[in-house]
């Protein structure tokens, strides 16, 4: 589903998806086409294989969750609807990668100083619903000065492994969760999953792109 | 830094113990202590993913945000390794490279530039640190030495 894209052009190189989307299905020849040498054509088939533009594009289901802070119920569907989105998986008690996840947004947000009037939303989606309450959530976002346009949602514990499918699971039982940036359409279609850690320079511009 | 250690009048020397020894004995707590601050977090260290163009703030770069050290408590649901001396100093193979070991020179060419000892990449996720000689001098005794100034029971050879 995702495309296979050289690693070595998904870091920190300014993104351009129209030329990323002639590539999808053709990793060795879009390197070459690229200027990237054997080795790299190499790698990029062994790292690359789940990040990059999706195509076909996925409708994101319409999944029950609620919302940090008041805990309002909502669907996913509905609050993708009609916004350009990243997406990343975290949980709040988390240590480890979810506080870099979360620096990376509060960075989003300072590229993104007109995010309100783009239509551009950030969202944190909780792994662990039966830990993070809307109140714990609320926490967390706060402890990045998350501003509007940045919200944090928890599924129901029996939507999880779907969510897994579309956004990524992590590496082992230990690390439940990928820290890739799922990029979403205003359609509500995931469109672009980054490497993993994106930088929030990445991440903006992909979200002015969509 | 360390070189704002004080370095006049170590209780030791008052006991009778050469100037030297004394001087050592000092700098050894104070660069344990030090590497300890480190680790935790309590002192800020500068770190970024090297795939970005800014560092991250130190809150989120803490070494102890990923990694137990010793026998002291384990970081819930992290894959960062237990850092113990047995780990660090003998053979082990490592991210699928042959057997190698840290020296303190590789363990801080692998703080600042990502590459173990069997020159293998580490993850995205371990940032790379901007860390000097003396702060990484000061880790490589804490995580591989003991406190020259007490005992301290988190300490652990063993694998």
């Amino acid at each position: 589903m995702a495309a296979i894209l050289p690693a070595a052009i998904m870091n920190e190189a300014p993104i351009d998806l129209a030329r990323r989307q002639v590539c999808v299905g053709a990793a060795a020849a879009c390197a070459a086409a690229l200027g990237l040498g054997v080795a790299a054509q190499a790698s990029a088939a062994l790292v690359a294989a789940d990040h990059g533009r999706v195509d076909p594009p996925v409708p994101i289901p319409d999944i029950p969750v609620r919302r940090a802070g008041d805990g309002k119920p909502a669907s996913l569907a509905g609050l993708l609807h009609g916004r350009a989105t990243a997406l990343h998986l975290m949980f709040t008690s988390c240590s480890s990668v979810c506080p870099m996840q979360g620096a990376i947004f509060e960075r989003v947000q300072d590229l993104l100083p007109d995010q309100q009037k783009r239509g551009i939303q950030l969202i944190s989606l909780s792994i662990d619903p039966l830990v993070d309450t809307p109140r714990a959530m609320r926490a967390w976002l706060d402890r990045f000065a998350a501003r509007k346009g940045w919200i944090a949602v928890a599924p129901m514990p029996e939507d999880l492994d779907r969510l897994f499918d579309l956004f990524g699971q992590g590496r082992d039982a230990a690390d439940t969760h990928a820290t890739q940036v799922n990029i979403i359409d205003r359609r509500g279609d995931l469109v672009f999953r980054t490497p993993e850690l994106p930088s929030a320079d990445a991440i903006a511009d992909l979200l002015r792109k969509v | 830094m360390l070189a704002a250690v004080a370095w006049a009048q170590p209780p030791a020397m008052q006991a009778g113990v050469s100037a030297k020894a004394a001087v050592n004995s000092v700098s050894a707590h104070e660069e344990y202590a030090r590497g300890q601050a480190l680790f935790s977090g309590s002192v800020d260290l500068h770190g970024r993913i090297y795939t970005h163009a800014v560092d991250m703030p130190p809150m989120v770069v803490r070494c102890s945000n990923c990694h137990a050290v010793a026998d002291g408590p384990e970081v819930a649901r992290s894959l960062a390794p237990r850092l113990t001396r047995g780990l660090l100093v003998l053979p082990h193979a490592r991210r699928g490279g042959p057997p190698s070991h840290y020296s303190r020179d590789s363990f801080c060419a692998l703080l600042r530039k990502g590459v173990d000892p069997a020159f293998v990449m580490i993850s995205v996720e371990m940032p790379r640190y901007a860390i000097d000689d003396d702060d990484c001098r000061a880790l490589w005794r804490y995580l591989t030495g003991s406190d020259p100034n007490g005992s301290d029971p988190t300490r652990s050879d063993h694998e």
